[in-house]
């Protein structure tokens, strides 16, 4: 069990983490199960979807990660290579498993699009790894202009772990 | 999760979504069995045709264009094409929504933004819409395809319309004409006619382009808007007897030029409740004798600025110039004994709002000047400001801005 320094530490690192993302507006955000799963384990990843009628959403797994099924309709479903394509009728959730590789990480990616709206963009990319272990050459990769956005955040949080633990020190 | 393990016919599923068909030409894109209906399970299709190949690197023949508008038909008008009747009385399909549209008519540009339409998808106008920086500012960079009597037809090609507006009942051999080579050159083309400046049809003319645009909603509240000044207007000048009725001595731009029964400003006096004693003739604009008018003794005198007496307006704040224009009328010899002159009323107004579109505004000051009594409560110039401000969108503000009445 987290200590109390610890707990708070860590509820103002995942208040950094998410409040960024929740103000962004983004119509479709998405959330891992996990972002280490195990070798060959199953993770489930959940599109959250705000205020599309009809559009479309496209997911890029990392290589290696293969699609493993989802909740979504099949009719409304197409895959290619690590693509997989979703159909948007009034949906505000969709649900699809991936399985891991032995090994490996990367960025699960994706854009969205809103036919009706005319808009679209790309979802934030999320990052996963095998036994949160990287491996060289996805990691080197650039990342999506989504997450570089993120990274101020990352740094505040940091800066702010590191108040608090000076603060509880001198107590 | 309930996930379902990857099935094979799910590749199916991706074989035969790739077999579906670029949209007919004319036809609802997607509609892949061609029976005018967009079900929901070609739209399904369709945009994961979309998706493949716009994302997946598939190689399916709908753009993004495309998969918007079989959106559109399936969420607006149910999967199905809608058809209309335009004001020139032809039955027009539409598979798919305006997107790039010309227009010859400002009354048809002006209404198009009264509805909340995409000014973005105006890709050209006429020449004298094109002319009216103030009013219409967001039409500075489009293309100016002349007007319907000297059309530029190479420059109406070259924005490749999806739609074209043209009027219904005036000009119509010039615009019978721009419309015979516009189908003969794009035969996918949509060309529709309304005229949006005649009182009798305006409202009902609001709520088809409003239907053609899918802003129902929308044209409903303007439709209100306008009739709720137009049939203040008749209601109020409704139980006049003829020979009650104020004689009006209305001035066309030129000097002893003026209205007979056959010209719209004609519809308007009279709708105001006036009485025009030089209404009998042929001629739209005959030229009377000074001497008539002096006879005549009109109790109020309406003298029209504009294009051919090009003050004020939108393009100018020049309550003087209005001014000057009257005061030159009562110097007319003899005008002193006409009971107008007498009485102080003779009126200056812009046929920009009487003319076009915004014609119940200068009805509305018609009716006010020839009956104060009776429409004490009308307002012409809240009509107008709400008008601008909340219809058409523009910021432009009377107590400083144009002039378009004086006094």
């Amino acid at each position: 069990m987290l200590s109390v320094p610890a707990n708070r530490l860590f509820c103002i690192v995942l208040l950094l983490l998410v409040v960024p993302a929740a103000a962004s507006g983004a119509p479709v955000t998405r959330t891992l199960s996990t972002v280490e799963p195990g070798a060959g384990e199953a993770f489930t990843v959940s599109l959250s979807i705000d205020g599309i009628d009809l559009g479309g959403v496209v997911e890029t797994l990392p290589a290696g990660y293969a699609f493993a099924g989802t909740d979504h309709p099949e009719d409304r479903i197409a895959l290619r290579g690590q693509s997989i394509g979703f159909v948007v009728m009034n949906d505000t959730h969709i649900t699809y498993s991936v399985t891991a590789p032995v090994s490996g990480s990367g960025d699960i990616t994706g854009a969205w699009e809103d036919f009706l709206g005319e808009t679209g963009g790309e979802v934030a990319a999320s990052h996963v790894a095998v036994d949160g272990i990287e491996t060289v050459a996805e990691s080197a990769g650039e990342r999506p202009p989504a997450q570089e956005a993120a990274s101020p955040f990352a740094v505040l949080a940091a800066v702010a772990a590191l108040l608090v633990v000076g603060w509880r020190g001198r107590r | 999760m309930e996930g379902s393990a990857v099935k094979p016919h799910l590749l199916l599923v991706l074989a035969l979504l790739l077999a579906v068909p670029a949209s007919a030409a004319g036809g609802i894109p997607g509609d892949a069995d061609g029976d005018g209906v967009l079900t929901r399970t070609e739209y399904a299709s369709a945009a994961l045709a979309y998706l493949d190949a716009a994302y997946m690197n598939g190689a399916g023949d709908l753009d993004r264009d495309d998969i918007r508008d079989a959106a559109w038909v399936y969420a607006r008008w149910d999967g199905k094409p809608r058809e209309i009747v335009d004001s020139s009385g032809q039955t027009v399909t539409l598979y798919r929504p305006l997107r790039r549209v010309v227009t010859f008519s400002g009354e048809s540009l002006e209404t198009l933004r009264s509805l909340g339409f995409d000014m973005g998808k105006i890709v050209a106008v006429d020449k004298y819409s094109h002319e009216k920086r103030i009013f219409f500012p967001e039409c500075r960079d489009k293309a100016n395809v002349g007007s319907i009597w000297s059309p530029d037809m190479e420059k109406v090609i070259s924005v490749r319309p999806d739609a074209v507006f043209l009027y219904a009942t005036i000009s119509t051999a010039a615009c019978d004409d721009i419309q015979k080579r516009l189908e003969a050159s794009s035969p996918g083309i949509r060309v529709l006619r309304f005229d949006c400046f005649k009182p009798a049809t305006y409202a009902a003319e609001i709520r088809t382009i409003a239907s053609i645009v899918d802003e129902t909603e929308r044209g409903e509240e303007f439709a209100a808007f306008y009739t709720s000044t137009m049939d203040r207007i008749r209601d109020g000048t409704a139980d006049i007897p003829d020979d009650e009725k104020t004689r009006v001595y209305f001035e066309y731009w030129f000097d002893y030029t003026t209205v007979a029964a056959s010209a719209g400003y004609n519809e308007k006096t009279e709708l105001a409740g006036g009485l025009n004693p030089f209404a009998v003739g042929t001629a739209e604009y005959p030229v009377v004798d000074p001497e008539a008018i002096i006879v005549a003794d009109p109790q109020v005198v309406v003298k029209l600025a504009g294009q051919g007496l090009a003050v004020g307006g939108y393009a100018g704040h020049d309550p003087e110039a209005l001014d000057a224009i009257r005061s030159a009328l009562i110097g007319r010899p003899g005008w002193t004994t006409v009971s107008a002159a007498k009485d102080h009323r003779i009126h200056v107004i812009h046929s920009d709002i009487l003319g076009g579109a915004q014609h119940f505004i200068g009805t509305a000051y018609l009716a006010k000047w020839f009956y104060p009594d009776r429409f004490a409560d009308l307002d012409p110039h809240a009509v107008h400001q709400r008008y601008l401000t909340e219809f058409q969108g523009i910021d432009f503000d009377l107590a400083s801005e144009g002039t378009f009445v004086y006094p």
